[in-house]
């Protein structure tokens, strides 16, 4: 394939003189048609094939499961509840049709604040939006308006991101600001038992269907099975029902090397064995609640292999990762079975414990620091 | 004292061209150089002028703050020409050799500052000639060069054991020697992860290190007095044409060596970069860029070939990438580089060019600095310390550990595209300067 006119095309338009400023967005699109020409000046004359480009593509990639799972649920439960009968075929492209526009304006609003940023500053664009874009309407529910949804990816972008400097010098997950900004915005769009199923394909009206959680939160019976949740055909956030789905992702992000192992092993671990204290104590039903239903019910597993281990708002050090996942995982259940005002823990776990890291990674260094001192001293 | 140390962190890389084990002893090598640039923290003074007649081991430079170290010639010659770069920084003393070797008669008994070999040992931290006024807590020396494509030390001082025997002897008046055979990938032989794992260094110490192949020259010039810094180099990288070991003095002209290995249509200048192989001495990790008639730099003991990557490559962020090396597995040869290559689809050799595959970017990924930083040291922490200048927490983090060359691997996985050793090195700099003054 002889893209040399390509090339051209694009070393003739770059912008210069009174076109200048425009540099950022030019260079956004150049490198995404074309990694750059560029080569080593000074240091190490070699230099491995990975860019931040790679990295963050392989998290969408690795989103793409249970994306597609998602779609599929959203026919699935809206069928169930309007007793309609409906080809696979026909439930998933109604979740497309649901999803399709969700994304859009997730991508148009955030890229569009990116870019102005990046322009402003003179700096280049960030790719970490293109994940960040498809995580915030993967993870809220399917009713959600689309101006609110547009409301909060610009309060995660602009409050959650850009104020701090852009991506890799924010402190918070920006689709957790985005879900949670939502969250305490629009209550009543967000939680309860009347936001999980949409009716039809074009309103923001709703079917009433509880999710598993809801149903514990409020006392009443568990209606899905443990397999049900495993594969996910229960009512949810859009795409974060199926752990079967999320666990395809997880591989890939594991196998690449993405994503850290030891954040997503120890928030499994800290909700288990959270999940295993409660069960002896035994107080109420919730506590009772077999420890490996926390892994399947909610964001559970999402928010373990897409949420906690976002590298910029995880700790740093290799020992803080494993504080900062088993606290992820002990708080979330914690706040799960004890604060039945917050049915979902796993988002408000994961925000807290953002801010914690980096007073984990602190005392870990600190510790190295300490261990120096007293050689010298030796 | 020998030690024996094994390392786990770090990675081999896998790059094309490994020398065969041949050696060539090149001999009819006209020109030679003494680099002072390659020195760090020389602020060379001119001893000679154009057309003076100098010996083999005869001070070319002197540094001024400390008129004892000295640069020699590695020839007994005339100097044809003295090169000064921007600002008129002195570059390069190009010596033309005689065509009878004098040899100098002077019998020293002592390794003293004087002594033609003294420049030689350096010292950390920072990197300098060995300051003789300062004690070192040891002198260490890695018999194992790790770096990609480096010449396998057994072999380069192969005959030479008498010299190394004599060398340690030397260095052992000052100090205790350490002679330290480090397994594992690189950067398991780079003297700083040999130091790190014995006894790092604190605030306010100093160690001296020297290359084994100096220890033989040390070794000569205490047995015989005569001063002749050999270098066995391997010469080799996915671009160069019969990639072998060559036997040449320190600071030798290239030109033959370069004429020999370039491939038809690939030679290359400073000025021209396209379709051009990159010649480096020095490691592919840290070495410097040299134009095909230049010359060995003063402590690099590899000549690597490398192709210019001065080319588009579309969208390469999506590709699967089977002839693509990646450290971090992204790439479809990673995986099935893990799996075992089944069916030897991936190269087991890449043809690395110089192309940096990608665009700077903050600081994104952790943790995979730690994997090929075999140091009790948080890389990134120090990095970013440096980055901001924060000199104090340079201190407390270690960065008297470490050099540049430390911290080359990072470098080179590093999906963000820092120039890491740079900001290392400027780090340096800064407290070295602090601690003259």
């Amino acid at each position: 394939m002889n893209l040399k006119w390509l090339e051209d095309w694009f070393e003739k338009i770059e912008p210069k003189g009174k076109w200048s400023w425009l540099g950022s967005t030019y260079e956004a699109f150049h490198t995404f048609a074309f990694t750059p020409k560029t080569v080593t000046k000074r240091g190490s004359h070699i230099r491995d094939a990975v860019d931040m480009k790679r990295s963050i593509i392989i998290v969408v990639i690795a989103l793409i499961p249970a994306l597609l799972f998602g779609m599929w649920n959203i026919g699935h439960q809206t069928a169930i509840s309007t007793g309609a009968d409906w080809h696979w075929f026909y439930m998933w492209w109604f979740g497309f049709l649901r999803m399709l526009p969700m994304i859009a304006v997730s991508y148009i609003v955030g890229l569009f604040i990116e870019f102005a940023f990046a322009q402003y500053r003179g700096h280049e664009v960030n790719e970490g939006f293109l994940a960040t874009g498809l995580l915030i309407p993967m993870i809220v529910p399917v009713t959600t308006p689309l101006w609110q949804l547009a409301l909060a990816v610009a309060f995660a972008v602009i409050i959650g991101k850009e104020v701090f400097g852009g991506s890799g010098m924010n402190f918070l997950n920006p689709a957790l600001v985005a879900r949670a900004f939502l969250f305490f915005a629009y209550p009543t769009h967000m939680s309860g038992d009347k936001v999980w199923i949409a009716n039809d394909l074009w309103g923001s009206d709703a079917i009433a269907g509880a999710t598993p959680m809801g149903q514990l939160a409020t006392g009443t019976h568990l209606s899905a099975s443990a397999l049900d949740m495993l594969i996910g055909t229960i009512p949810g956030s859009t795409c974060e029902t199926s752990v079967i789905a999320i666990a395809l992702g997880a591989i890939l992000l594991l196998m690449t090397g993405i994503a850290s192992w030891r954040i997503m092993l120890s928030v499994f671990l800290g909700g288990g064995a959270m999940g295993l204290l409660f069960n002896a104590i035994g107080y109420n039903d919730y506590m009772q609640l077999p420890f490996y239903y926390h892994f399947l019910m909610g964001g559970f597993a999402f928010g373990a292999v897409f949420m906690a281990t976002d590298p910029v708002t995880a700790a740093q050090t290799n020992t803080g990762k494993w504080i900062y996942g088993l606290l992820i995982g002990a708080f979330a259940v914690l706040l799960r079975v004890c604060n039945p005002a917050y049915p979902e823990g796993m988002m408000l776990s994961i925000l807290f414990m953002n801010c914690m890291a980096p007073l984990i990674d602190h005392c870990v260094v600190a510790a190295n620091i300490k261990r120096r001192e007293r050689r010298a001293l030796k | 004292m020998n030690h024996t140390i094994k390392i786990k962190k770090g990675l081999d890389i896998p790059l094309g061209g490994l020398p065969e084990r041949t050696l060539i002893d090149v001999r009819c090598i006209e020109r030679y150089a003494v680099k002072p640039p390659d020195v760090v923290g020389f602020t060379p003074r001119l001893l000679v002028a154009e057309g003076d007649m100098v010996a083999a081991g005869q001070p070319l430079v002197t540094d001024k703050h400390d008129p004892r170290l000295t640069l020699p010639s590695p020839v007994h010659g005339t100097v044809e020409a003295i090169v000064r770069g921007e600002k008129r920084k002195l570059m390069e003393v190009v010596v033309r050799k005689d065509l009878e070797d004098l040899k100098d008669p002077k019998n020293h008994k002592d390794l003293t500052p004087e002594a033609p070999v003294w420049w030689m040992i350096k010292e950390r931290p920072f990197g300098t000639i060995a300051n003789p006024d300062h004690k070192p807590k040891g002198i260490y020396v890695s018999l194992r060069d790790t770096n990609p494509l480096a010449p396998d030390l057994d072999f380069a001082l192969k005959g030479r054991e008498q010299e190394f025997e004599a060398g340690v002897k030397a260095l052992e008046a000052i100090a205790e020697v350490h002679c330290v055979r480090a397994e594992g990938p690189h950067p398991a032989g780079n003297i700083g992860t040999i130091i790190a794992s014995l006894d790092p260094i604190n605030k306010g110490e100093c160690v001296w290190t020297v290359n084994a192949q100096d220890v033989a020259n040390i070794g000569r010039w205490y047995l015989t007095g005569e001063y002749r810094p050999e270098r066995v180099i391997s010469v080799g990288g996915p671009a160069a044409k019969t990639p072998h070991y060559y036997r040449v003095l320190c600071g030798a002209c290239l030109k033959q060596l370069t004429d020999a290995q370039l491939m038809d249509n690939s030679y290359p200048s400073l000025t021209r970069t396209t379709n051009t192989t990159r010649i480096i001495s020095g490691s592919p990790l840290n070495g410097t860029t040299v134009a095909a008639d230049g010359f060995l730099g003063m402590y690099d003991q590899q000549l690597c070939f490398i192709e210019e990557g001065d080319h588009y490559d579309f969208m390469g962020w999506l590709m699967p990438g089977l002839k693509k090396y990646s450290f971090s597995k992204t790439f479809l040869s990673g995986v099935i580089g893990t799996l075992g290559n089944i069916g030897s689809l991936i190269p087991i050799h890449y043809n690395f060019n110089t192309n940096v595959h990608g665009s700077v970017r903050p600081f994104l990924f952790t943790g995979n600095f730690e994997q090929v930083f075999p140091f009790d040291i948080y890389p990134l922490q120090l990095i970013k310390a440096c980055i901001v200048g924060d000199v104090e927490l340079q201190e407390k983090l270690g960065i008297y550990e470490v050099e540049p060359e430390d911290f080359a691997l990072c470098e080179f996985i590093d999906p963000s595209k820092t120039e890491i050793q740079t900001i290392i090195r400027e780090a340096l700099e800064v407290l070295r300067k602090e601690a003259i003054a």
